[in-house]
This record gives structure tokens, sequence and C-alpha cells, in this order.
């Protein structure tokens, strides 16, 4: 055998159970490594075509309202559903079979095949089948099994897992394919160019699937009322192995049953958009086996066999999926992709870092977590909670709160009893939280490190960059070195305020009135940002107060202490409450912070009053930019008599990067409009998230990974920059600001900085530069 | 832009060709021999919703073969089959598999030409699961939706033609 040319170390399958932390890490620098570019290439070309084709569906909201509530009543009814499609495919004339466990499943269809006397099976691609391991068992007892999607070919020549749900094979790219064609069939064909790949591979299947004694395939969807299967593709191997061979075997999860005939049309014009980026794929098989009206092909003469169909349901975790409130969610999905696709981390490294031994990406941890163990989830800690993917998903799972609850058990998963309830007794970590790693407990709860830190400025920041501090941060909570820390700022955004600003003056003439809440990130990071928004606010005649520093739960949550974050939006929606009471809308200068109050208070306001509070804050709670630009709009202002950008003495040309999940709350365009209105002309980048992410970038694990992200942001600056001269780069998220400054090594502004200068009188001093 | 135009805009998006011609079986059959003037191996499904006679000048074609030999049917160059629908938003066409050789002549044959009426164009690939549309043939248990021809993206660049036909060439009859 040729020797391979990856160590063992290197090799997917080695590195495809991530149990342990140091596999994951192995996998990470294997993607970077080995799979990176062609990962990266084809992943990013299906999230662009994502985002044109779902913007053809006119109705593309209220079909993903309609998928969604389909699959809530589906998996609500399951056990009817089960007993109505047995019904339905024995009266179609088909054979029925419900599988407990994995076992089941490859046990029953193995006999199914021996009874047949089948030696050669054709397979088509499916994420189920791999779960199950369902080809080893098949081959143990002597049947070949020929996998026919071109993908599933490589995989299975290569002995390698899949790295994407819909595109398994996406990381391998066409020279790597034809190393590996070479070296696997010894031979001296021309391989060079994807046709010449596809016809070698074409003729060696078309004669597999002619000798076939059985296919077997997946399914996408089921209707119960029908036993009719859907089946997306576009090479025709689907097509191939549920037709030529007269035996066809369906082996599918009891997730994909919907009622009827009827629910199927949603789901079929939201799979193609969402996984390929394609109004349709080439085939989409909608049919109702055996198909006894349509003729069976022979070689020999005589009657041909009569067609035979089994379908194979299996749970295999299901049900105790469904039974978890959380991992519940995950039986809503419909494996289109769209989650990996636009996931930053998961376009730099793909599904053999970011994924597990059958499913990958962002949903992936939650079905590893149901069909095998916690523990295999880990690698769900690639999830920065970016948000990205929570409006990509067409049946509207939040995926990073899936993934911060995994985060939390498997927290109280590693960690022993003993040290929980130290932390519980010592730390105050409430019980739930108690498992975090010091890690976790320290990005956890910034808001200490920033109320200390603060206080004593001129010691944490001496300290902060004393390199024996920096190795101390390294090892005991791993804090990587090589990263800049931002200074704890003092005065502090609300000590400075309550100084210079005193008692609010309550205008009663203000048309506008809010309340800027001092995020912990603003408010010890950079108050100058803080600064900046409260004098463009006061420009365009807001009345606007500043709120008490509170912790919002960001920080907690993203480390997966959701019991530390429950509290802390308690608190801090108290605090709102009161606000909104009297009538100030609330402004947030940090876009991951408004994105609490927007979108994941819904999980951490409990009750009936939690549920208003949270419906109220997210109607009036805005991003600065945001609001100065709705302040505008309604009062008929010109922005460009306001802010002047000629005035700008950083220039008018600036490259903008929008924060992750300020994209995905909806209030980036605005910032964009703002700044056009105000003279500026704007480029903005085109990346889904810079790759710090709060506080994942400054992990010493993810150090890499959160660089490789990088390059693409500091790509297109220089890209931008390279047809012309120097912008000034832009950045609304306090994170993401420190990504762009670390790559680009020059100054990065918030759009509020950018503004308030053109208002200031020559001369005058920047309110956050009078010190103590 | 009426369904008809727009259906046809979509399916050469979809790297599908497409005419009109008037609704006769000399017609079908001359186009048939206008798109492949050499051909020897041709399989004409039957129809269903179209008169069978519309195929007749095609089943007279020379080298229309019939019969259900794997080997025969793995080197056809042409299929012919009846599409009982086409999409106008996604340019698809709807393709019975449960009735005769219709699966197999829209998947084994090199080329795959399709007759569809221009009446039975619905605006989106939902309409197929509704039953009060096309005339209440919309909601049927066995077919395909077949969008372009076959075609892959897994041995890097996108490539036409995998393991089913490499081209679709759609008649529409009006």
């Amino acid at each position: 055998m040729a020797a391979s040319p990856t160590t063992s170390l290197e090799s997917p399958r080695a590195v495809a159970n991530k149990s342990r932390k140091a596999t994951l890490l192995a996998a990470i620098r294997m993607a970077l490594r080995v799979e990176g570019p062609a990962v990266r290439r084809n992943v990013q070309s299906l999230n662009r075509n994502r985002y044109v084709a779902t913007a053809a569906i006119p109705d593309y909201d209220a079909l993903k309202d309609r998928a969604r509530e389909i699959k809530e009543r589906s998996i609500a009814h399951q056990e009817e559903l089960v007993a109505t499609l047995e019904a339905s495919v024995k009266r179609n004339g088909g054979h029925f079979y419900f599988a407990r466990t994995a076992e089941d499943a490859t046990r029953y269809a193995a006999e199914v095949c021996t009874r047949h006397g089948v030696r050669l099976v054709v397979k088509a691609k499916s994420m189920t089948s791999e779960e199950i391991g369902l080809n080893h068992v098949l081959e143990q007892e002597g049947i070949e099994v020929a996998e026919t999607d071109l993908a599933e070919f490589i995989l299975q020549i290569a002995d390698e897992q899949p790295s994407h749900l819909v595109g398994p094979a996406l990381h391998y790219s066409r020279e790597r394919i034809t190393e590996l064609f070479k070296r696997h069939f010894q031979t001296d064909l021309p391989l060079d160019t994807g046709e010449e790949l596809t016809k070698f591979a074409r003729e060696k299947l078309r004669e597999q699937f002619l000798k076939a004694d059985a296919g077997i395939s997946g399914a996408n969807f089921i209707a119960a009322d029908s036993g009719t299967l859907v089946l997306v593709e576009s090479e025709a191997n689907i097509r191939m192995t549920v037709l030529v061979p007269p035996l066809h075997i369906a082996i599918t999860g009891v997730e994909k049953i919907v009622p009827s005939r009827e629910d199927l049309g949603p789901f079929i014009e939201l799979l193609a958009a969402s996984g390929t980026g394609q109004p349709m794929t080439s085939y989409t098989s909608v049919f109702s086996p055996p198909l006894r009206n349509a003729r069976v092909l022979t070689d020999a003469n005589g009657a041909p066999p009569e067609r035979e169909f089994h379908l194979v349901i299996i749970d295999n975790g299901r049900s105790k999926m469904r039974r978890d409130p959380v991992l519940r969610e995950a039986l809503y999905c419909i494996r289109c992709g769209a989650c990996s696709n636009c996931c930053a981390n998961f376009q730099a490294v793909g599904g053999h870092a970011f994924g597990g031994e059958t499913y990958s990406g962002g949903i992936g941890g939650a079905w590893e977590a149901g069909t095998r163990d916690l523990a295999s989830a880990r690698f769900s800690e690639l999830c920065t909670g970016c948000s990205r993917c929570v409006t990509q998903c067409p049946v509207r799972i939040d995926i990073p709160w899936l993934n911060a609850v995994l985060r939390q058990r498997l927290g109280q998963r590693d960690s022993s009893a003993a040290s929980r309830a130290m932390k519980e007794a010592f730390a105050g970590v409430p019980a739930e939280d108690a498992g975090a790693p010091l890690q976790k407990l320290f990005f956890g709860r910034y808001d200490l490190a920033g109320k200390w830190g603060s206080r004593l400025a001129w010691l944490a920041n001496g300290l902060s960059n004393f390199s024996l501090t920096r190795r101390l941060l390294e090892g005991l909570v791993g804090l990587d070195r090589r990263r800049s820390l931002p200074a704890f700022a003092s005065p502090t955004l609300v000590s400075a305020a309550r100084r210079l600003r005193g008692k609010p003056a309550t205008t009663q003439a203000a048309r506008h009135k809010a309340v800027l809440f001092a995020d912990i990130f603003t408010n010890y990071g950079s108050p100058s940002r803080g600064f900046a928004a409260l004098e463009v606010l006061d420009a365009i005649g807001v009345d606007v107060v500043v709120s008490e520093a509170l912790p919002d739960g960001r920080a907690a949550l993203s480390q997966g202490m959701i019991a530390t974050a429950a509290k802390q939006a308690e608190r801090a929606g108290a605090k709102l409450a009161e606000y909104l009471a009297e009538g100030r809308d609330i402004i947030v200068v940090e876009p991951s912070v408004l994105a609490m109050f927007r979108l994941d208070y819904r999980h951490l306001l409990e009750g009936e009053d939690g549920r208003q509070l949270f419906e109220s804050l997210r109607a009036h709670s805005f991003d600065a930019a945001e609001y100065v630009w709705k302040c505008i709009q309604e009062d008929g202002l010109d922005a460009a008599a306001i802010f002047l950008a000629s005035r700008s003495s950083r220039g008018t040309r600036i490259f903008y990067h929008s924060h992750c999940q300020q994209k995905t709350i909806g209030s980036a365009a605005q910032t964009e409009a703002l700044l056009r209105a105000a003279g500026f002309d704007v480029i903005t980048s085109e990346v889904e998230c810079c790759g710090m992410a709060g506080s994942f970038g400054y992990k010493k694990e993810y150090y890499d990974l959160s660089l490789a992200v990088g390059r693409d942001l500091f790509g297109q600056v220089q890209l931008v920059e390279g047809h012309g001269e120097r912008r000034v780069l832009v950045a609304s998220g306090t994170s993401c600001q420190e990504q762009l400054q670390a790559g680009m090594q020059r100054e990065v502004v918030h759009p509020m900085e950018l503004l308030a200068e053109l208002i200031r009188p020559a001369g005058a001093e920047r309110a956050d530069q009078v010190r103590e | 832009m009426d369904l008809l135009e727009q259906f046809e805009t979509a399916a050469r998006e979809a790297a599908a060709t497409v005419e009109r011609i008037p609704r006769s079986p000399n017609e079908i059959a001359a186009a048939v021999t206008r798109f492949a003037p050499r051909t020897l191996r041709i399989a004409v499904a039957e129809t269903e919703g179209l008169p069978s006679e519309l195929f007749d000048s095609c089943r007279a074609l020379p080298g229309v073969f019939a019969g259900r030999s794997k080997k025969e049917w793995s080197a056809a160059e042409i299929g012919i089959t009846e599409a009982f629908a086409g999409v106008a938003r996604t340019g698809s066409i709807c393709v019975a598999v449960d009735q005769g050789d219709t699966g197999y002549a829209s998947l084994l044959a090199r080329a795959h030409i399709a007759i569809l009426a221009s009446e039975d164009i619905v605006e989106r690939p939902m309409d197929l699961f509704r039953l009060d549309r096309l005339r209440g043939k919309g909601l049927r248990a066995n077919f395909v939706f077949v969008t372009g021809p076959s075609a892959t993206a897994d041995m890097g660049p996108l490539v036409r033609g995998v393991h089913g036909p490499h081209q679709l060439h759609i008649l529409i009859v009006v």
C-alpha cells in the first residue's frame, strides 16, 4: 500500500471523536494545516449562494414560520405519526420497521440483504447511515457497499468521516482528489480536471448501479399520510439507487416524518435554497415506494424480480432528545447546513474540527450529544455564539443557545463535586455554573475584573503589560499572551458622566428620551465610545441619562454560565424596566449587549412577566447609531448638516465592519446609512464575524483559529485599499476593534467616535480626556 | 412576465435548453431530430396527460428501442418523456416515475427531452403539493422535479453530467 502523505495524527478519523479537549485542539491544527483552503472556498461559496437564493423567495420569512410550525407539530405528535406512517407504507405494499437503536437498524438491514442473497449494495448519501455505522455492519456480513454520492465515494476511498452535512467531502480540493484517485486506483488516466474525475467515477459507479442487488438510501422528509419520501440531490445517484435495483431499503431518523404530503411543500423550497443556495437542486424525488408500476430492468431472460421496499425508522436517542427541552430543538433541523456555511469558525476549519463522528457545525453538537453522548459534543466549543446562524436557520432554531446549554452541561460533567462546592461557597457561583473551569469563570465574570481593574487601573494596567503577569494569566486561565489587553479605564463611563453631567436636566421639549446603558465593556474598557455617543445624542436633541454599570449576562452566557447570566439578566432587566416606565428608550454601545436585550433575554427572563419585559426590551432597545438614524429620520433632520464628514480629521473614506450579533438583530444597516448620510464614503466588510467573538480569540487554544478567521477581514481591507488610499477603519464591536487593530496595526474607531468629532467646536477637549 | 416566459428564463438559468413548438407529432419528432441529428438509441416513454398520438412520430424515428435490458437502457442516448408540470420560478419540470419507463428514460439516457404543455406551468414548487393546482393533478405521489441536467460540485469545480442526463432539452408544446 502506498504510504500515507500525512502522519497518523493528521488523519481525520483519528480526531473524529473529540470527547477529549486535546483531540479537539489536534483536529483544529490538522484542519488549519491541511483542509482549510478547500473548506473556506467551498463553504463561503455555499454561503454566498444561500443569501442570493433565499432573497429570491418573496415569502421567505413566512415560509420559515410554516416550516417551523410543521416541525413543532410533527415532533409533538410523533407517536401517532409513526403509527400512521407504518399503515401507509404497508398499504403501499412496503415493509416497515421501527429501530430503537443503531444496532437494531443495522441488524434489520443486514438481515433483509442476507435473505435476498445481496452481494452488492449501492448506497445514496445518508448522514443517518453514518450515524449508525451501517457500512461496517454490512461489510462484516460479506456484503460489498458502494457509496455512490461522489463526495461519499471520495470519503469511502480515503476512509474519512463527513466534514459537512451537505457536502461531506468539501474539505477536498480538486488537486487532493486527483492525488487520492491516482494513488488508490493506480491509474495513468488523466484525472486533472473536475470533468475527468467525474467521468472516471461515473464509469466505475455505472457498473455498480447495474450490478447492484439492492439500493440503500436515507430520506430528507417523509409524509406519514401517504408514505411519501422526499430525496434531494443533484448527481442522480439517489435516483439510480432507488430505481435500478429491485430491492430498496430506506433508513432514516424518526424526526423526518411530517404529517401529510401537503406539508412537504415549504421544506422543498427551503432546503435547496438554504442548503446549496439553488432555487432547486437538479433532482428532488417525491415518491411512495415500492414503485410497482415502474418496470424492473434485468440482464437475464425470464421474469424480473418484484420490487420490494423496506422503510427503517430509527430512534437511536431521538426520543430522549424529544424529552429534553433543549435538544428537542435539534429534531426540527432539516440538515441544510446553513448554520455551518454562515459560521466564520466553520468556514476556517470545516467539520473535521468543528464536528464529531457524523454531525458537524453549529447544530452538530446537539446531534452528537443526542445520538452518542454529551462528551462527543465537545467540539461545540467552537460555537462563539456570534448568532449569524440564528436568522439563517430555515426552522428558526436558536443554535447558539443550544451550544451554551451544552457548554454548561459539559462543565458539570467534567468537574468534580468538590470543586463545584468550593466555587459555589467561596466565589458565589450559582450551583448550575459551578462546573465551569477557571478559564470560563474568568471570562464569564469580566464585570468583576472590570470593576476592580478600573478602580486600581494604575496597578492593573501596569501589571497586565508585565510579561510575568501575562505568563501567569496564560497559565491560569489560558489568556493568550500575544493578545494585547484592553486597558482598564479610569474614570469609567459612569463615574465621569456623573461628575460631568450632574443630574440630568429634564428638558420637557425633548422629543426623544433615552438612557445610555453603561455596559461593562464600554464602561470599564472603552468609555470614550460612551462619551462619544452622549455627545452625538446631545447634538440631535435627545434627553439622555447614563445608567449604572450593570453586568448584562453576555460574558457569562458566552462561557455557558447560564445561571449567572440569568441572575444578571434579571437584575439588569429590573433596572431597565424602570427606565422603560419613564418612557426612555435604551441605547447600547456594545452590540453583543444589545443582542442580549433583543435576542437572548427570551431565554433568560423567566415567567410571564419576564416574557413581557423581554418583548418591551426588544422593541425599545437600540444600537447608538441605529437610534441616531431613527431620530434623524423621524425629526426630518439633515445628517450632513449636523455631522459634516468633510470636517473629519481622519478623512471621509472609511471601511466599516459591523458586529456579527449586530447584523443578526438587524441594526447594522442603519450605521452605514447614517455614515453615508453624513457624507462618508463607506465600504463595508463582507465577513460574517471578525473571529475575535468576545473572549474566544483571547483564549490561548483558539488564538490561531481566531487569527485565521480574522485574515478574511484583514484581506478585505487590504483588497479595498489596494485600489486607492487608506481608509479609516471603523467597527461597532469592542472585540472586533481589538481584532482589526491587531491585524492591521492601526487605529480602529467606533462610529460614534467618528461622528462626535464632527460636532465638537474646534479645540474643545474630549470629555473622557478629563482625568481625575 | 407571464409564467411561460418566467419558466423559460429560469430553466435556461438552470442549464436546460428550451424550445417552443406547435403541438403536433411531426413537430415534436422534428425537434428531436434537430436536437440530435444522428442519434442511434432513443427511448420513448409512455404518455399520461398528453395524448399518446403526440409521441407517434417519435416512436417511428430510427434508433428507437424498447425492452427491459439494463445494458440497452444504459447505452441510451436520448430519453423522451412527458413532463406533467413545469415550475415557473425554478425552471423545474415534473416527471412521473411510477409508470412504465418514464423513470429510466429521464435518468439513464445521455440526454433527456421532456415535452411540456404550456398550460401545465405552475408558479412555484409548493404548488405541486396542492390538490387545487394543475386542474386537480397537483398532489401526485410519485414524481421527480428535474431542474437542469445532473451535476456535481464534489470534484472541485461545477461539472454538468454525472449519473443522470448530461443535457436537458425541454420542448414546450403550445
